[in-house]
């Protein structure tokens, strides 16, 4: 039979274990998750003007749709450029782009209908509203160029901006600016 | 210009390429104005971003201008350029397959001579050839 004492001291230890689990602190999310989740809040249906640079004349006056959802249980966001509601179709050229926290650093991988998957960093934000990312990396030729940079920046729950950059075979860069609002 | 895409290429690209061709033929000439962005992409059912990046692909290239607040416009030389661009290819790309096959058969420099003088038909005018359906010289006479 065991003594009362050692019954204490095992029942002691076992209350501290407890303790301590219910106390640990939860890890602080990293600067990725953080950005990560800001995106997510522009979860949702957007349309607005597109403007260029270099500029061209005419561009602005169709407005621009695209949708972003989250998947995977919050560990994915699909952004699509196209009009919610139109039927899938391979052959049109909308482009997808997938964006996920991949060991501590957001990334996003850009799924052109010039045929490659151009993979980008995000950087560290400095406001929390600005995400920018970085080229890395392409998979599949860049024979027609690729998309090579890209900025979003929440203004407020209804309202953001995106800054694409896409790089024309010689190295040419072409940005459209899009000002977006949340669809009714 | 035709509504159908293939897969061989971009979109883009292939919407730069109708345009070039439409300059080869003269039926774009200098100074006309391309479609706006907006037109084009409705009537073709494109992302407009596939058409801002087939129409700066043109001014890369110096065959179409902006003009500020008027629209885009095929540049003075437009053609010149292009064909300057596919007689180099000609040369640097066909040519050397054409002269090799020259060479394989012997040809000399004046039956070339009477034969481009002849056009794009057989030589031997006593023994007319007759085109097969399909093959190259049936499609040439057809565009004729």
């Amino acid at each position: 039979m065991k003594s009362p004492r050692f019954l204490l001291s095992l029942a002691l230890m076992s209350l501290s274990t407890v303790a301590f689990a219910q106390t640990a602190p939860t890890p602080a999310p990293s600067e990725a998750q953080k950005s990560f989740d800001q995106l997510k809040t522009l979860a949702g249906t957007w349309t607005g003007p597109v403007t260029a640079n270099p500029p061209q004349p005419d561009f602005g006056d169709k407005p621009l749709w695209l949708s972003m959802r989250v998947t995977s249980r919050g560990n994915a966001i699909v952004h699509e450029m196209k009009q919610p509601g139109t039927p899938d179709d391979p052959s049109k050229d909308d482009p997808i782009t997938l964006l996920y926290v991949d060991n501590d650093r957001l990334t996003l991988t850009h799924y052109c209908d010039a045929g490659n998957r151009p993979r980008m960093v995000a950087k560290a934000s400095p406001d929390g509203k600005r995400v920018e990312f970085d080229f890395v990396d392409v998979a599949g030729s860049t024979q027609y160029g690729h998309m090579h940079h890209a900025v979003f920046t929440v203004i407020d729950a209804n309202h953001h901006t995106e800054d694409w950059t896409f790089m024309l075979p010689g190295d040419k860069h072409m940005q459209a600016h899009m000002d977006l609002q949340r669809a009714k | 210009m035709d509504r159908e895409w293939n897969d061989s290429q971009p979109i883009y690209r292939q919407l730069r390429d109708r345009v070039v061709a439409m300059i080869l033929d003269g039926v774009l000439k200098e100074g006309d104005p391309l479609p706006s962005v907006r037109n084009v992409a409705a009537e073709y059912r494109v992302n407009p971003l596939t058409v801002l990046k087939g129409y700066q692909q043109l001014v890369d290239e110096g065959l179409v201008e902006t003009r500020r607040g008027r629209g885009m416009f095929i540049n003075a030389g437009a053609r010149n350029l292009l064909l300057q661009g596919e007689r180099q290819k000609f040369l640097g790309e066909e040519w050397p397959r054409v002269y090799a096959t020259i060479q394989r058969l012997g040809l000399k420099a004046e039956e070339l001579l009477i034969a481009a003088a002849n056009g794009p038909r057989s030589p031997d005018a006593s023994q007319p050839k007759t085109a097969e359906p399909n093959s190259p010289e049936s499609n040439f006479k057809e565009e004729r």
